[in-house]
Parts: C-alpha cells; sequence; structure tokens
C-alpha cells in the first residue's frame, strides 16, 4: 500500500493470486501502470494488490471516493481483450461467486449495493482482462502479457478521470 | 438416455465439476472432480529456506491462510526442534480464532444459509433479511479487522513465522478492538439459536470422524489425531494411516482411513471428538437448545461452525483482555536438517503438513493434506447414499439438493478451482 506524496485522489485496486496462471493479471496490469508514474506523478493516488479479498473488499474501499478496480474476467471475449466497465456491467460478466477469488468481486458489489451501499465509492470503475490460463504458476499466456500495456493506459485513463465509456480494448 | 446441463454449483469456494449418471433410482457413476493446487505448491517450496515458507504456504488459499501458516510453522518447529512460549502459543491462538470467525461467518450466512433459507443465493437473501446479512457482514469484519491487526494484512497474513511471530502487535490496537468483539460474542450467539431453529434436511450417515483432540482444550493447534472408530494417534503417523490416492477423474488426491473408506474432517467431526472441551459459552447455548453428539447429519455442520463462532469470539476477548507480552515475539532458530509433521484444525479440517529439511534449512521435501481434498471421498460417498432417495425429483431440484450437500461440508476449493459445473445424465 503506497500513497504517493499527498493525500491520495483515487484508489487502484488489482486483484488475483500471483500463482494462478493468468489469473493474476490485475496487479500485473497495475505494477505495469505504476511503473510509468514518479513522485510528482498527479492526481496522487493509493495503490493496493490483493490476492484474494472476498468480501475484505469492501472494507478496503472503504472511504474511498473514487476506485479503479483491475481484475482478472472471463467472458468469452478473446484472451487479452481489456475492458472497461462501470460496477453496474460487472453484472454481465461470470466473474462472480465462479471467481477464484473465492467470494467474487461481482457478488461482493452486488451483495453491497443490497446492504450497505453508502460503502461502496461514488465513483467506481473496473478494468476486467480476459484471461485464458489457470494453471498454477507464474507464467502468463502470450496474449494476456500482450495486453498489460493497453491495460496500463486505460487505469492512466481512469486515473486522470477520462470518462469511461463501456469499451472493449481488442486483444 | 439424457444428458441434463444444471446450473453450476456456485457459493462453494471455488472450482470443480460433479457429474452424475442415474439409472432409474441407481446411481451408475458419480464424480466429483476437483482441482488442487497444494499438489503444485509441494512442489514449488522445495528448495526453498524454512523461513519463507510461512508466508508462501499462504497464499495457497485466501480463505484460511492462518491455518496453512500455523500447519506449516508447527511442521518446521518440529524438523527443527524449536519449542515456543506459551505467550506466542496464545497471540497463535488468536491468530486462529480470527481465520475461524471470517471464515464461519462467511459460510453459514453467505454459502450455506440461504440453501436452508429457500434463497437461490446470499443475494436474494439479502434482499428480503438485509438486517441479517449486515449482522454477518460486521461478525465477518472484526474477524478481518483481528487477522489484520495479529497478522499484519488481512488477506495474506505477513507477521506470522518459525519460532513465533515477526513483531509483537500493539496492545492498543488489539485492545481497540474489545468493543467489537464483546459485541460478536453476543452476535454470534444469537446466530447460533437461530442457526439451531432453521430446518434441516433430514439426512444421515454413519461416520468415521477424525480430527486433533486434546484433553486440556477444544484442539486447534495441539493433541493427537483422534479418530471416532480407531482412538487416537501421533500426528506424525498420520500419513501411515491416512492415505492418499488418485482417481482418474480428479486432480486432487482422495484419501480413506485406516479402514479402506471415506472418513470426514471439519467442524461436525472437531464437535463430535470434542464436544467435552467446548468452552462454557458455547456449551451453555448447546444445552440451551438439547444439543448432543454424535451429530450425524453432514447439514448441521451448521450447527458446530456456530458454536465454534461463540468459542472463537470468547477466546478472542480473552486473550486479547490478558495481552500483555513480556518476552521475545519469536524464539531463536536455528537451520538444521530433520523432518517434522504438524497438523492444525483449519476452518474446514485437519490440515497436515510434513517437511524435510537439509542441513541450510532449505526443504527437501514437502507434504500438504488439505482438509476439502480428504472429504472428497465422503462427500462422493454422500451424494450416493442421498441420490436413490431423490431420483423421482425434477432434475433442478437433484441438482439444488446436490449443490447443498457438497456446500454443507463448505468445500474449499478457491485453494483450487474455477467453475463447478453439474451434469446430470439419465438413463
Amino acid at each position: 500500500m503506497t500513497g504517493q506524496g499527498a493525500a491520495p485522489e483515487v484508489l487502484v485496486i488489482g486483484i488475483g493470486p500471483s500463482l494462478r496462471g493468468d489469473d493474476s493479471a490485475g496487479p500485473l496490469a497495475v505494477a505495469r501502470w505504476r511503473e510509468r508514474r514518479t513522485a510528482e506523478s498527479r492526481p496522487p493516488v493509493e495503490v493496493v494488490c490483493l490476492e484474494a479479498p472476498g468480501l475484505g473488499l469492501l472494507e478496503v474501499m472503504a472511504g474511498a471516493r473514487r476506485v479503479v478496480l483491475v481484475d482478472a474476467v472471463r467472458s468469452g471475449a478473446p484472451p487479452g481483450s481489456v475492458h472497461s466497465m462501470t460496477a453496474e456491467a460487472l453484472a454481465a460478466f461470470k466473474s462472480d461467486s465462479r471467481s477464484a477469488h473465492g467470494w467474487g468481486v461481482g457478488e461482493t458489489l452486488a451483495l453491497a449495493r443490497l446492504v450497505c451501499p453508502e460503502r461502496l465509492p461514488e465513483d467506481l470503475n473496473i478494468v476486467g482482462i480476459e484471461i485464458e490460463n489457470l494453471d498454477p504458476g507464474q507464467e502468463l499466456s502470450p496474449a494476456v502479457a500482450a495486453s498489460l500495456e493497453a491495460a496500463a493506459d486505460l487505469i492512466e485513463g481512469l486515473v486522470q478521470g477520462q470518462p469511461a465509456a463501456a469499451q472493449v480494448l481488442s486483444a | 438416455m439424457k444428458t441434463i446441463q444444471v446450473p453450476a454449483l456456485a457459493r462453494v469456494e471455488g472450482e470443480g465439476g460433479l457429474f452424475v449418471r442415474l439409472e432409474g433410482e441407481q446411481v451408475a457413476e458419480l464424480k466429483l472432480n476437483i482441482y488442487e493446487p497444494p499438489r503444485f505448491f509441494e512442489g514449488f517450496l522445495k528448495g526453498r529456506h524454512f523461513q519463507e515458507i510461512p508466508d508462501i504456504t499462504a497464499r495457497i488459499c485466501g480463505i484460511c491462510p492462518v491455518a496453512y501458516q500455523m500447519s506449516s510453522v508447527l511442521a518446521l518447529e518440529q524438523a527443527l526442534g524449536v519449542t515456543v512460549t506459551d505467550e506466542i502459543n496464545a497471540l497463535r491462538r488468536l491468530f486462529y480464532a480470527a481465520e475461524y470467525i471470517e471464515s464461519h461467518a462467511l459460510h453459514m450466512f453467505m454459502l450455506q444459509a440461504p440453501d436452508l433459507l429457500g434463497h437461490q443465493s446470499a443475494l436474494s437473501l439479502a434482499a428480503e433479511n438485509p438486517e441479517l446479512v449486515k449482522k454477518a457482514l460486521r461478525l465477518k469484519k472484526i474477524g478481518n479487522d483481528l487477522l489484520k491487526t495479529v497478522g499484519g494484512r488481512s488477506v495474506h497474513p505477513v507477521n506470522a513465522c518459525v519460532g513465533g511471530f515477526y513483531r509483537w502487535p500493539k496492545a492498543h490496537a488489539l485492545q481497540a478492538l474489545i468493543p467489537d468483539l464483546s459485541w460478536g460474542l453476543e452476535a454470534a450467539s444469537e446466530t447460533f439459536l437461530w442457526a439451531a431453529e432453521l430446518d434441516f434436511p433430514d439426512f444421515e450417515e454413519d461416520y468415521e470422524w477424525v480430527a486433533l483432540h486434546s484433553d486440556s482444550r477444544y484442539a486447534v493447534m495441539e493433541g493427537s489425531v483422534r479418530s471416532s472408530i480407531h482412538g487416537d494417534l501421533d500426528v506424525a503417523d498420520f500419513q501411515r494411516d491416512y492415505v492418499e490416492f488418485q482417481v482418474p477423474h480428479s486432480t486432487a488426491l482422495h484419501s480413506h482411513g485406516r479402514d479402506g473408506g471415506p472418513y470426514m474432517v471439519g467442524p461436525l467431526a472437531r464437535l463430535n471428538l470434542n464436544f467435552e472441551q467446548l468452552r462454557p459459552e458455547a456449551a451453555s447455548l448447546a444445552a440451551r437448545v438439547g444439543l448432543s453428539v454424535p451429530i450425524k447429519n453432514p447439514y448441521k455442520a451448521l450447527l458446530a461452525r456456530g458454536l465454534e463462532l461463540v468459542q472463537s469470539y470468547a477466546e478472542a476477548l480473552e486473550i486479547v483482555r490478558a495481552f500483555q507480552p513480556s518476552g521475545p515475539s519469536h524464539v531463536p532458530v536455528e537451520p538444521r536438517s530433520g523432518e517434522g509433521a504438524g497438523a492444525s484444525e483449519a476452518p474446514r479440517g485437519l490440515l497436515f503438513h510434513h517437511y524435510r529439511l537439509d542441513e541450510a534449512g532449505l526443504v527437501e521435501t514437502a507434504r500438504i493434506v488439505p482438509p476439502t481434498a480428504q472429504n472428497l471421498a465422503r462427500i462422493e460417498a454422500d451424494l450416493r447414499g442421498m441420490l436413490p432417495g431423490i431420483a423421482g425429483l425434477p432434475d433442478d431440484d437433484i441438482s439444488l439438493a446436490c449443490e447443498a450437500l457438497v456446500r454443507a461440508y463448505d468445500p474449499c476449493i478457491s485453494c483450487s478451482t474455477h467453475f463447478l459445473t453439474l451434469d446430470l445424465e439419465r438413463q
């Protein structure tokens, strides 16, 4: 968890286990994006990478107004596709209870909307990286490895406050 | 013959598949297929320094990292001839209590309760009864806060090490949790009384239960391995009597006990074998609802989780109130060659680790026997026992009943798996 100087305005969260093939795409994309930033980069951000937060995601986001969440998804699009979504659109993805993250991101957000909407950030955007291989290990499949730059571009755009039209950047 | 696709088996932590082929009322074929990564981790641990192991094994499971850390440190401490102090053991129990709180609160409310209340998911339950779900979230969050305070981080804690903890948690940070823990003890007690009123499916089997047992306390990290049939066994002899074997349809190994048959680990096994050791807070609740052991209905593991949730809050409160460490947070550990076995009771059941180290303290061999893999053969046997009685129901109902039974075991396939889809074939 790192603040960069001034009080963070945006919380960037990468989600995914580090030893499960492409499932680590979220944290790796966040790491790629971070390499581009310096202490002077604006706006100030806070960065958190989590392997399997489950419902704990709500605690991690507590108090944050703007959040960019970066996670692996499977929707049937070609591996390496990068999706930009709002939290509502995430419901269309099957990353919910079947996610290897235990209690999935989609389900956690849906539950929070029902019972404690006040705990959700006002501005929540999700970057989803379409994955392929979930075999144990640190190897990424080539299409997913090649998508990390595009995902990093999208994270930067969202951090800069560019509007997140639902879009898919094809692999 | 017809093949029927039924909904995915959700609310199981992870991925797997269940295939059932019925011929009339008879089960012709039944395969619970689960993909298991601890096997991969065993290879990944080879050549690593012993002090790296707790941090790596914590990553096997996002739901029960403490169990993996504790079983590994117990095994490694035995290999290295290390004994830790009472203060360290107390903090380990607190650490473990935090994990029970998180895991049990999640399973009881979010994973199993929807089945017992006729809901499709915790989401529909939340829509109908938001207060219940809010209470669940708070019960769980307190476990999360406790885990973070003791373990340094809430998801993959980093503070535990071979020999103890890298540093003591701040006493004031722990004490700040006392009001929440007191609320949690009360709320957990209400939760158990609520659970005791639920309508459980009518199904019983004769089980061999296997769990750690100690005469002095409800065993989580101590004692010997007790079987309801065969009595007690040293942890070091566990792999001699409880044998893993491969089945063609699963990458996870299955396990059989001394008789060559399936056995059950987990909260029900623990409660049935350690009922006398329940703390008074939990024992009085059990008495209040007239609960006695053995409980042979696998769905009623929910009640065992309920009592363990009460115990975990009670124990956490006791340890936090007394927390005032005077000695070092870890004892010195020198590398040496040796081997050691360790077991602890993960929320889902007995988790066994065995390591052999070389003179430099590097891992030569590692063996991890997770609770869910041990239960797989037992779950299959339960499904075989249940299916003839419900074979006349519509496919969707059969599917739901199978799912509910699997979920009652709280299989942590999250260390393992992605999709648990159910295929049902009829002939």
